[in-house]
């Protein structure tokens, strides 16, 4: 922290002079690398939570063959089918084959309507990116903003009502958020949409109100953790000597906390963000189931209650690696903002 | 053992405890004090809460207090479950990695790495749907998930015992590694095990009813807190206050768990809630 301090101070950004500095290509190359170096750390997490998701495939009952041809099929009928889905090969041939296929943008197809897996989540996955980017916005926003308040407001009035508002925050099920948002801004006062999606291409205005509430419900949670986490880690941070230094030689009070303090007291805040990111993209079945959005998430329940294993493995694969994707770059986020932090990486 | 003593004796810890003992209470009789059946329709549909009907009635006439009181065993003893089964697949790997060699320590930490990255409640729904429609195959599922933040926990206890001055003085008087466990390190790992348990619980209570929210798990009639809000969410402009009943169950629950963890935590003394925290995410950044 300390050296962190002294560069700060060697070079402040108002004063930099360009040639100090990187150019834009090499942050962009530097940063591009450590995303890159975090991806391959990555893989054999991949390999394991990919198995995981595969043998639920290798353990169910559905037998895609009668499922398919029903009750009516003779043995033969069953076999012929169990060739062609490629069932009759050992388990692990088969992983290797639906990984390898899968590096190849091809997931196979649905048992039942014969589309191809790939085909309905990239339909889908826009939707559900959407929302969780609006979710990660909204929570980041309010957390932010909630949080940095409250520590420098430390044990005043606005600070006692975060610490509740949060705590309260993090009792409330999914649904139930959901559902009040809709009571209050869908019927009681109505104003936005109940559920629904319109797409960009349908007026960014229209997309926008069809996106508010589920993103709304989505972030509470991350929200309030992040505000809490935020007010814990600036409150601390805000008792260093280096920040009383900071504002003994005179810097204004936005500047110290804004600058000196958030980006030490924020590591908490943004690892707990980066917990959540994979709560944004895969728990968002309740969100998109009430409020009717044709996700990912929505795709994957329905596809699991009906036993379309290609579908379901394929929905989780997709959401496996949009999280170690986006936990990734929380990583390089947070060496970003503290390297102190590559050392407990 | 005494942080949790203390803790119960701090005003927060002493609410928690009352709140919690008051579910558990409901959770085991509530079937039996539910005033009329909660399985029963009835003419009188969507009545706003009355002297006869304390939280009024459902589209179908039932009563909503006979059913969350109904609902109670299925909607809080499933999550106990699903959070045993997590303590069970999560502490024993935890506390062993520190003693059984490199290529297990490997192994088990690459197998919950693999776990943390599966997404938590779309598996669960996967894995209760196409393993047969239950909801023991869902709590299978949610333990399973839980297990690394077990694993975790007991792991950085056991490590930071593990190398202590006096388990090294205990090593060289003889004492055998599982005595060791047993009367050095697991002590120090209980607390700590207390709180987090305490929040998986409330985690595995959110998401039971989550999934019975989804209908997962369900046989319709049968009354879970997730479901009721489910019936009521086609009927919310005539009875808008309708899912505020048993979603303060729900909510009541897992603040009380919360706060209990809050308080142990407070009451042992361990500052080190942010550190966790960071060692978790540390965990989710998958080195």
């Amino acid at each position: 922290m300390t050296a962190l301090d002294l560069r700060d101070r060697a070079a402040p950004p108002s004063a930099a002079p360009a040639s100090s500095r990187p150019g834009p290509a090499a942050l962009l190359l530097r940063a591009a690398a450590a995303l890159s170096r975090g991806l391959f750390i990555a893989v054999p997490v991949m390999l394991v939570s990919t198995f995981i998701t595969f043998m639920l495939g290798g353990l169910t009952e559905q037998d895609p063959a009668s499922v398919v041809l029903g009750d009516s099929a003779t043995p033969a009928d069953v076999q012929r089918m169990r060739e062609a889905f490629g069932l009759d090969r050992p388990l692990l041939l088969r992983y290797v084959t639906w990984l390898w296929n899968a590096l190849h943008g091809d997931l196979g197809a649905s048992w039942f309507t014969k589309i191809p897996v790939a085909q309905s989540i990239a339909e889908r996955l826009p939707v559900s990116l959407s929302v969780a980017a609006g979710a990660l916005l909204i929570a980041v926003v309010l957390g932010g903003v909630f949080g940095t308040l409250a520590a420098v407001r430390q044990g005043g009035l606005l600070d006692r009502t975060v610490t509740v508002v949060t705590s309260v925050l993090a009792t409330v099920p999914g649904f139930v958020a959901a559902v009040a948002l809709i009571t209050v801004f869908a019927l009681i006062v109505p104003v936005l949409p109940a559920g629904g999606w319109a797409p960009p291409s349908a007026g960014l205005g229209t997309w926008a109100s069809f996106l508010l509430l589920p993103s709304l419900a989505l972030s509470l949670d991350a929200a309030a953790d992040v505000a809490r986490q935020l007010r814990t880690g600036l409150a601390g941070t805000l008792h260093e000597n280096y920040i009383v230094g900071a504002r003994m030689r005179g810097l204004p009070g936005r500047r110290v906390v804004l600058v000196h303090a958030l980006r030490n007291g924020a590591g908490p805040a943004v690892a707990v963000l980066g917990m959540h990111v994979p709560r944004l993209i895969g728990g968002a079945v309740i969100t998109e189931t009430v409020f009717a959005l044709p996700g990912i998430g929505e795709l994957t329940k329905s596809a699991a209650l009906s036993g379309d294993v290609p579908v379901v493995q394929g929905a989780l694969l997709v959401t496996i690696a949009v999280v170690l994707v986006s936990s990734a770059i929380v990583n390089v986020l947070l060496v970003k903002l503290r390297p102190a932090a590559r050392r407990e990486l | 053992m005494k942080a949790i003593t203390d803790a119960l004796r701090t005003r927060a810890g002493a609410v928690a405890a009352i709140v919690l003992a008051a579910v558990l209470v409901l959770a085991v009789t509530g079937p039996f004090l539910a005033p009329y059946d909660a399985l029963k329709n009835s003419a009188d549909i969507l009545q706003p809460p009355s002297a006869q009907h304390w939280f009024g009635t459902d589209y179908l006439g039932r009563d909503v207090l006979s059913r969350v009181l109904a609902g109670a065993p299925a909607s809080v003893f499933t999550a106990f479950e699903a959070v045993a089964i997590g303590l069970v697949i999560g502490v024993v790997p935890g506390i062993t990695s520190v003693y059984l060699g490199r290529a297990y320590e490997w192994i088990t930490l690459r197998i919950m790495d693999g776990l943390i990255a599966l997404p938590f409640l779309i598996f669960a729904i996967a894995v209760a749907a196409l393993l047969g429609n239950a909801v023991h195959q869902a709590m299978v599922a949610v333990g399973i998930l839980l297990a690394p933040s077990f694993y975790r926990i007991t792991r950085a206890a056991a490590l930071s015992h593990a190398g202590a001055q006096y388990v090294t003085a205990a090593q060289l008087f003889g004492a055998s590694t599982w005595r060791v466990l047993r009367t050095h390190v697991w002590p120090k790992i209980v607390p700590t095990l207390v709180v987090t348990t305490a929040n998986a619980t409330a985690s595995a209570l959110l998401i039971v009813s989550s999934l019975t929210f989804l209908g997962i798990g369900v046989v319709p009639p049968e009354p879970t807190w997730g479901g009721i809000v489910a019936g009521d969410l086609g009927y919310l402009a005539q009875r808008p206050y309708g899912p505020v009943f048993p979603s303060l169950f729900i909510m009541a629950t897992v603040g009380a768990l919360n706060l209990l963890a809050d308080a142990i935590r407070d009451a042992g003394g361990d500052r080190g809630r942010a550190r966790t925290l960071m060692r978790g995410a540390r965990r989710v950044r998958l080195t």
